[in-house]
């Protein structure tokens, strides 16, 4: 429930700010460039704490007729208004040891100006300083109910900073930038609402009276201003402004501003006539212009404005986030009443993608004319007609429900079924968390103890999102109930298709494997270890093949599967077929760039993407290959191009294990064992290892790999050498 | 020849230099009394002894879109567009007080003639005449109360 509450504080806040958070985000970078460039002048202040201000005063006397007044701006740079020596009046940047004049005023660019206005107030004076000051807040509100999703998201304040599990990349930046930015981005707005606040007199009273008495006349000996203590006690780095005396007039003073207090100094004796301090709000005032501006340091500009940046991208990871949750979470319109249906469906998710599973599920229900109800979790109630209850469940962070099935543990302990119940719980979650799975055992455990639950198949967990998966689990739930069902995967957005050409197909060899040649119609950029996906109309289920680039074709290695829609579909392909198909980037499967060594492992069809990598390895790389095939006759579909690799160089040395010519079966992981030297040696100067193939031969060779890393190289298998693509 | 020459020269160097007019400096120095809000805009002008606008002395405040908002003098302002780059310094916030050079055409004194300080602050009143008062040899040493931001303006002769 608390969880729902801060991610809806959290979404609604945004929605109701993002159009002027962006204005500010925006503007905000722009200005973020002044502070920047006015540092990047050679105008401030060095050694601003041993100058004093008696030395600069002394020079710049000399250096003029009068000297009017001396500020330190906001730059550090030190600003003199004077007149010079014929009579003209000018203000400039001054050398504070030698008085001299070293630049004219930087005049502030106009579209800093602009930017400025736009910023603090729209243009809207008052209104809009207003509104900003109050977009500010909602900002801070934004950031701060952002940091408690965060916090429930990784377990707890002390998990704050914690490894974040990626799963998308809006969602992991969105995460991670949140977390660098959150004291920047606190501070830029609570700074935002002060400085808004302070135009609308709601602050304290800030302002200093001085009180002085000049009605004893001074009646000391006059001295020269130089020589006052007070100005060779203060150093450069305390000062704001000192304002010379208007006139000789004896209740003229010197006015000098320092970064905490003001004083009155009298022209004629050098003592301090009035002191006050600064109120400290004018000290908060102070600090807030500077941290909400950068002036003065490049440093925390460059954050500001790295924090500007960060939030034009939370609103539109957010957004996007957002969008795509709504388009998952929506349940398909139930056509008949909860008690009438045999069939419940009853779904807890939470960022919506166990949504697309459960849909398919109902309308392979639908299709096979049982009469079902499909729910989010916490709607959980009686059914009267129920035979079957089906939950599908996600967990959220360590362990927790779901936003839409926190209710759910509550109510099943207490509503009565009037039925008996056959239940079955599938659980979706990543094994990346700790908790895996953690929601979905407890709705079994609940379930498990109730006397109207039966259980039709203990708990079926499925990991980041595999349809594969749920299918295997949907086959052995049919065959329980004896219901056969058809899932179809529902098809969350149809990508981009493109066209290709068959170039070439070969016959099936004794392995029912062949090779097809695809020419993209249109230029495609791609590389070996892509993948082709292929989605043939018949089952509108995604297969995806690892390409080999030959020559800027297509080359597949397909394995005819005797019922298998796409493989059959593929088999039949003449040349000049026309074939739609989408290429998906797989750059963890790519052939690295530079390397000292390559190892190459496939078994069967899974040689394909490397038949186009050894194709391409112009800068000979080092490159062993291990195949692992059933007979002789299977590895003649590749041979030819092998053995050219090998003349050509491009392959250094070629393995070959096959399962059937012997009495005993040698595998491709028994040639592993063989050429431990050659493994040692690759994993030992830093190669990569690549194996394509089927996952059980991955996982043998795998362990192959471990035993010769900890016998040869005293270490455990170092996985960032190891690329996979197995199915 | 060159005798001529010469002559010809002081001539016209005499003549030129009675009948350009010098102008005298004087520092000036705005009070501003203790309100709240935005720094105000205010614009030093010299009035002649019709009350016209004759030339725009000093202006405290740089950003040019607000200066429509000092409307009498943007009427005359505005139309003339004059360069004010080498006389305009920054706005004055409450309490606060600055010191200013400006120079007045000595052919302007005792004769009628007027300086006006018009004050403006953001989304606050307008004074088109904040501080006012006739240019005598007395009255540009002295000090002059205001009737709006201004607490008082003080001259003297540089």
């Amino acid at each position: 429930m608390t969880i729902s509450i801060w991610r809806y504080s959290h979404l609604t806040l945004a929605i109701s700010s993002f159009v002027f958070i962006i204005i500010a985000s925006v503007t905000g970078i722009v200005l973020a460039f002044e502070p920047i460039s006015n540092q990047l002048k050679p105008f401030a202040i060095q050694n601003a704490n041993t100058i004093t201000l008696a030395e600069t005063i002394t020079s710049l006397k000399k250096e003029y007729e009068e000297v009017v007044s001396l500020k330190v701006d906001e730059n550090n740079f030190l600003e003199a208004s004077v007149i010079t020596k014929n009579g003209q009046s000018h203000t400039f940047y001054v050398n504070p040891v030698t008085g001299k004049k070293i630049g004219d005023l930087i005049e502030r660019a106009s579209i800093y100006k602009w930017t400025t206005n736009l910023h603090r107030s729209l243009f809207l004076k008052s209104t809009g300083r207003f509104l900003v000051g109050f977009f500010s807040f909602l900002l801070f509100l934004i950031t701060i109910t952002g940091s408690i999703l965060i916090i429930k998201r990784q377990g707890g304040i002390i998990q704050f900073f914690t490894k974040v599990v990626k799963e998308d990349f809006k969602q992991y930046y969105h995460v991670i930038l949140g977390r660098y930015t959150l004291i920047p981005i606190i501070i830029i707005t609570l700074t935002g609402v002060f400085l808004s606040l302070e135009k609308f007199s709601v602050l304290p009273e800030t302002k200093i009276s001085h009180n002085v008495d000049f009605s004893k006349t001074f009646a000391g000996k006059k001295l020269s201003f130089e020589d006052f203590d007070t100005f060779k006690s203060i150093y450069l780095k305390e000062l704001k402004s000192l304002e010379f005396p208007f006139s000789d007039d004896e209740e003229d003073y010197f006015f000098l501003k320092l970064n905490n207090k003001e004083l009155y100094i009298h022209q004629y004796s050098g003592e301090i006539i009035s002191e006050q301090n600064l109120p400290w709000i004018r000290i908060v005032s102070n600090w807030s212009l500077f941290l909400h501006t950068g002036r003065g340091t490049i440093l925390w500009s460059l954050i500001l404005m790295f924090s500007s940046f960060s939030i034009l991208f939370f609103v539109y990871s957010g957004f996007a986030m957002t969008i795509e949750r709504r388009k998952k979470s929506t349940l398909p319109k139930n056509k008949i009443n909860k008690d009438k249906a045999e069939f419940i469906i009853l779904v807890g998710s939470e960022t919506g993608s166990t949504f697309g599973f459960s849909i398919a599920l109902y309308k392979a229900l639908i299709n096979a004319k049982k009469s079902v109800f499909i729910d989010h979790l916490n709607n959980y109630t009686s059914y009267k007609s129920a035979n079957h209850l089906i939950v599908l469940t996600a967990t959220y962070g360590e362990g927790d429900p779901p936003n839409n099935a926190t209710n759910f543990l509550k109510l099943a302990s207490k509503i009565e079924q009037p039925n008996l119940i056959n239940y079955s719980v599938v659980g979706f979650g990543s094994m990346a968390y700790s908790d895996y799975c953690q929601f979905a055992i407890e709705v079994d455990a609940i379930l498990n103890e109730h006397s109207k639950y039966k259980p039709v198949l203990p708990l079926f967990k499925i990991n980041n999102q595999s349809f594969t998966d749920f299918k295997e689990w949907c086959i052995q739930w049919s065959k329980q109930i004896e219901i056969p069902l058809h899932l179809k995967q529902e098809v969350i957005k149809p990508k981009k298709q493109h066209a290709f050409t068959v170039v070439n197909k070969t016959d099936l060899n004794i392995d029912a494997s062949f090779l097809v040649r695809l020419k993209p119609a249109k230029k495609l950029k791609f590389i070996s270890g892509d993948l082709l996906s292929i989605t043939p109309k018949e089952d509108t289920i995604e297969r995806l093949y690892s390409i080999g680039k030959i020559n800027n074709d297509i080359l597949l290695s397909i394995k005819k599967h005797e019922y298998g829609i796409c493989s059959n579909y593929l088999n039949q392909l003449q040349k000049n077929d026309m074939l739609n198909a989408t290429i998906t980037p797989n750059t963890s499967f790519h052939f690295p760039k530079k390397s000292t060594g390559v190892i190459l492992i496939a078994n069967g069809t899974g040689i394909a993407p490397f038949l186009g990598m050894i194709d391409a390895n112009y800068k000979y790389i080092k490159t062993h290959l291990f195949w692992g095939g059933r007979t002789t006759e299977s590895v003649e579909l590749y041979s030819k191009q092998i053995y050219k690799a090998y003349d050509n160089k491009q392959l250094s040395s070629i393995h070959i294990a096959y399962s059937q010519e012997q009495k005993e079966k040698i595998y491709v992981q028994d040639l592993v064992s063989k050429e431990q030297d050659i493994i040692a040696s690759v994993l030992k100067n830093n190669g990569t290892i690549m194996i394509c193939g089927s996952i059980a031969m991955m996982n043998d060779v795998l362990k192959v790999l471990e035993t010769i890393s900890i016998s040869k190289l005293n270490t455990p298998l170092n996985l960032q050498q190891i690329k996979t693509d197995c199915y | 020849m060159i005798k001529k020459i010469i002559s010809i020269f002081i001539i016209i160097f005499t003549i030129t230099a009675f009948t350009i007019v010098e102008n005298s400096k004087y520092k000036c120095m705005i009070q501003m009394k203790n309100y709240t809000g935005e720094g105000a805009y205010v614009v030093i002008s010299l009035l002649n002894p019709e009350g016209e606008y004759e030339k725009t002395l000093y202006v405290q405040g740089d950003d040019e879109e607000w200066y429509h908002d000092i409307t009498n003098w943007w009427n005359f302002h505005g139309k003339v567009r004059s360069d004010i780059d080498a006389i305009t310094g920054a706005t004055i916030s409450g309490g606060n007080r600055v010191i200013s050079i400006i120079e007045i055409p000595n052919d302007k004194i005792n004769k009628g003639y007027k300086i006006r300080f018009e004050s403006a602050v953001e989304d606050q009143e307008y004074y088109k005449d904040d501080v006012e008062f006739e240019l005598t040899s007395e009255s540009v040493k002295s000090k002059t109360e205001g009737k709006g931001f201004i607490r008082y303006v003080r001259m003297i002769p540089q």
